[in-house]
């Protein structure tokens, strides 16, 4: 970036564009390169004897090896799910589509934490399947989720609305006259499938496993809570277990473990970039809406199918949590006699800490909200009118965090802020600071993506009529420029409140007395073996969500009403 | 646009005046505010208090501690003993840690914290009552109960009573006996030092017991309910843990082997840089007085101070065989442990 260019660009505005551009190094950048950079510190200078001594362990190349089967296995399960629900959705004549949609949104709105409890007690030796399986034979014990197959299994369905919200657009948008063009020409449907709709599907297909490929690098919850009780380590498990376990006699071999992590998933997204930018061309094509195909007679029990398969996979361990929660101790069987409120009493009268959490994660994910509502929006009208070089680099280094693994980009926070100037320690590790600053970069990102979209659809003209017929800048905003883009910034908005709201990966490695948030909390129930208070608190939130989720389809309402594409 | 505004930023704020609406009471609830006695005035504040007690237990000991004195507030960061211990050096040496008092597992962990000068002295008038083997010649630290480390069994899957340790490396508990792990858990840290440096024992019966297929799963309490729902059928787990969830009603019963049991003494200590000296005290004393160590007993502690009774179903500390070993070397050797048990039981 020449500094003539940006002299001439911006006149007096260079301090303050300089400031930004500071700001944002030191806060979106400097922390991977710390993080880097302490991964070759040695005794004398930059060595590599924390990868080599990482390369003699076998708990090391175990781990390795279960995350590339627990990523791939859950990559390859996402894929299917998600095609498949795709094609249903976007080319048959299934009833009820816009339900359907919500449903299988609801995996993945859920916290990946709650949606593992749901299951682990939904199959555990306590829960309904075990009962089942013990009328038909006794002895049949169900398939323990605290497995590689649990881990894969549940991480795939809760990965798998990804995949669908991708490939949805791209297989609406494969021209219909092609296939009617092979059809024509004497090829079955299966073969037209093979030969014209996949291979055009292809790209926005390996974009969407290479999201859920990063996804899977950066969950933390689902190996946490099934994995570790049975030694099962992945990268990320491994990375929290050394730096909580071990503390700054650890740092260094976190440290490499996470730039490895960080390269994984670095790859995936250039990959990722890469193949987008690639089927670009399909932008122009108007998505078609139409079914395709029809079930006719199979119309029925395709859709019962879907329905059961979705009821299966969220409704029914989301009940089987409830119950769990509602037990008396936890080897009992559920019978009227033992059941009881107690858990709850307990969670929400007699434990203050639970209401702690509460109240931080509610003020940590508003605060962040706020943040990014006003700053996220503010970079993103900068980005749309007035496009440059420093601050598409600026919206890049922003991507940084959210990119990361959560649990790496945690540990380089502590790393920034335990010492950010040789020699100052300004005290934020340990305190509630370290989380705000942490979620505000961290979902920077989901505000400015946001931001942008909206702003992208308001044309310049609109703003211009408003400067020709005299209006200053405030009115410009209040009368054209909001009511226009408001309902896009607020669903960034509650997007980064929702997510900020049930947050574990970053919390788990940032938190302290005081600053426990509602993940960290179910976490630690979970860890100490108490399970009625786990289950009893996951249950609460799924609760909060349902709230949450009703009101983003509110702002939507709103926003369709008044003519706003979301 | 402004009642759009309006219908949006009302359910926000509403729910968090609710939340912390409730948050108020709740605290009230547990606090069961009572004008605080005589000693308590002028003791007020923050108390930052790190431990490895279960969340139940610490709950109840901070309510009980708060009845007396109502202006302390008491922050509770709980998590395993190694995990609290690192999380204190990583805050020691981001400048300064949070915590005021601590009580954790074992006088091994207090030990390595006074070696690195990172506790205070406090001669608590209450600690007169305490034997002197079990607290700190110079004060640093206090035990505050006695946690026998026993055989739990489930009692649907297993008829036979076990009497010694080496059920763990027989054919009956094979991949069918659970631990807590060293990495997380101080209890398990100590006890894995112990059995490592007991004759008869040290690393090849860990090894035999971990070929045996034991599982290793992070606490007491998550080991715990393994045994309880029948996954696994035996367990080590710290006594009390056992008693209690028998009292409720799960299938379980514990089992002192013949061999001797390694006890730890769940120590509480003042941080040197501890930011509410007086709430640190008057918190220490609550925890040693015959109210403290009656609460412990009540909870189902085996209590330490003289004339107060162990709970039903525990051994006190007279009828139990000790297995012990040298304080200063377990301190010493804590890290190079654990090393040395991921690379027996391959974590």
């Amino acid at each position: 970036m020449p500094f003539s260019a940006i002299k001439q660009r911006f006149g007096k505005k260079q301090i303050v564009t300089w400031l930004g551009a500071i700001i944002v190094l030191l806060l979106f950048v400097l922390p991977v390169l710390k993080l880097v950079l302490l991964s070759f510190r040695g005794e004398q200078g930059l060595v590599l004897t924390n990868y080599s001594e990482l390369m003699q362990q076998s708990r090391f190349w175990n781990t390795l090896r279960s995350t590339a089967i627990i990523v791939g296995g859950s990559t390859v399960l996402s894929l299917f799910l998600g095609t498949a629900a795709a094609w249903l959705i976007a080319y048959t004549d299934i009833p009820r589509k816009r339900m359907l949609h919500i449903a299988i949104l609801l995996c993945f709105i859920l916290p990946s934490y709650v949606l593992t409890l749901s299951w682990s007690s939904f199959m555990g030796t306590q829960g309904i399947v075990a009962k089942l399986l013990g009328w038909l034979s006794p002895g049949l014990m169900p398939w323990s989720m605290y497995s590689m197959g649990g881990i894969i299994f549940v991480m795939g369905i809760h990965h798998f609305p990804l995949v669908y919200m991708f490939t949805l657009e791209v297989f609406r948008k494969i021209p219909r006259d092609l296939e009617w063009a092979s059809r024509a020409g004497g090829a079955g449907k299966l073969e037209t499938f093979w030969r014209i709709t996949l291979p055009l599907a292809l790209p926005g297909l390996t974009a969407g496993g290479l999201l859920v490929f990063l996804a899977s690098l950066d969950n933390f919850g689902i190996p946490a809570f099934l994995g570790t009780p049975v030694n099962i380590s992945v990268l990320s498990t491994l990375i929290y277990e050394e730096i909580i376990g071990f503390g700054p006699s650890a740092f260094a071999r976190g440290a490499s473990l996470s730039v490895l992590l960080g390269l994984a998933a670095i790859m995936g997204s250039l990959l990722q970039w890469l193949l987008l930018r690639k089927s670009h061309a399909s932008d122009t094509i108007q998505p078609d809406y139409s079914p395709r195909y029809t079930l006719g007679k199979s119309r029925k029990w395709v859709s019962a199918l879907l329905w059961a398969f979705l009821l299966l996979v969220t409704v029914v361990p989301l009940f089987s949590m409830v119950s769990m929660s509602l037990k008396k101790a936890y080897g009992l069987g559920l019978t009227a006699s033992n059941m009881t409120f107690n858990n709850y009493r307990y969670i929400l009268f007699e434990n203050p800490r639970v209401w702690q959490a509460i109240q931080n994660s509610l003020v940590l994910s508003g605060i962040t909200m706020l943040v990014c509502l006003l700053i996220g929006s503010c970079f993103a009208y900068i980005r749309v009118r007035k496009p440059s070089r420093l601050n598409r680099l600026a919206e890049l280094a922003t991507a940084v965090p959210y990119t990361l693994p959560g649990i790496v980009f945690a540990l380089s926070m502590i790393l920034v802020w335990m010492e950010p100037i040789p020699g100052w320690n300004p005290g934020i590790y340990g305190t509630m600071a370290i989380l705000f600053i942490a979620y505000i970069c961290r979902f920077m990102i989901l505000q400015i993506r946001s931001g942008v979209t909206a702003f992208m659809q308001v044309d310049i003209s609109m703003e211009e009529a408003a400067r020709i017929s005299g209006a200053g800048p405030w009115q410009r905003w209040r009368s054209v420029l909001l009511p226009l883009t408001l309902p896009g910034i607020l669903t960034g908005g509650l997007l980064v409140f929702l997510t900020a709201l049930t947050e574990l990966t970053v919390s788990a490695l940032l938190y302290s007395s005081g600053s426990q948030t509602i993940g960290v909390t179910i976490f630690s129930f979970e860890q100490a073996g108490e399970t009625l208070y786990s289950t009893a608190l996951s249950s609460l939130i799924v609760v909060l969500i349902a709230a949450g989720g009703a009101l983003v389809l509110l702002v939507q309402k709103w926003a369709t009403r008044k003519g706003v594409r979301p | 646009m402004k009642t759009i505004k309006k219908s949006l930023v009302l359910p926000a704020l509403t729910a968090m005046l609710l939340f912390s609406g409730c948050a108020a009471q709740g605290e009230n609830a547990a606090e069961g505010k009572t004008p605080g006695s005589a000693e308590a005035a002028g003791i007020s504040g923050a108390l930052s208090f790190y431990t490895s007690q279960p969340e139940e237990d610490a709950t109840k000991l901070t309510a009980a501690f708060n009845a007396k004195y109502p202006d302390v507030q008491v922050n509770i960061f709980r998590s395993g003993t190694e995990e609290v211990t690192a999380k204190i050096q990583a805050e020691q040496q981001a400048g300064k840690t949070q915590a005021d008092v601590l009580l954790l597992a074992d006088a091994v962990t207090f030990e390595s914290l006074k070696q690195q000068d990172l506790l205070q002295a406090y001669q608590s008038p209450e600690a007169e009552k305490f034997p002197a083997e079990l607290k700190d010649s110079e004060g640093m630290y206090t035990g505050t109960k006695v946690m026998a480390t026993v055989l739990a069994v489930n009692t649907q899957k297993v008829t036979v009573p076990p009497t010694s340790w080496n059920v763990l490396s027989s054919a009956e508990s094979k991949n069918a006996s659970i631990m807590p792990s060293p990495l997380y858990s101080g209890a398990a840290a100590y006890n894995i030092g112990v059995f490592s440096r007991t004759g008869g024992y040290g690393w090849e019966f860990l090894q035999t017991v971990k070929d045996n297929g034991i599982a290793v799963i992070k606490g007491n309490g998550a080991a715990m309910k393994a045994v309880a729902s029948g996954e696994k059928s035996y367990g080590m787990i710290v006594d009390y843990l056992v008693a209690r969830e028998k009292a409720k009603g799960s299938p379980v019963e514990l089992y002192y082997p013949e061999e001797g049991v390694p006890i730890i003494t769940e120590p509480i200590g003042i941080m040197k840089e501890a930011q509410n000296t007086d709430a640190s005290k008057a918190f220490v004393d609550f925890v040693l007085s015959e109210e403290g160590q009656k609460l412990s007993a009540e909870i189902g502690y085996t209590p330490i101070r003289e004339g107060i009774a162990a709970p039903v179903g525990l051994k006190s500390i007279s009828e139990m065989k000790i297995l012990s070993a040298d304080l200063d070397q377990l301190t010493a050797d804590r890290e190079t442990d654990k090393q040395q048990f991921i690379k027996v039981f391959g974590e």
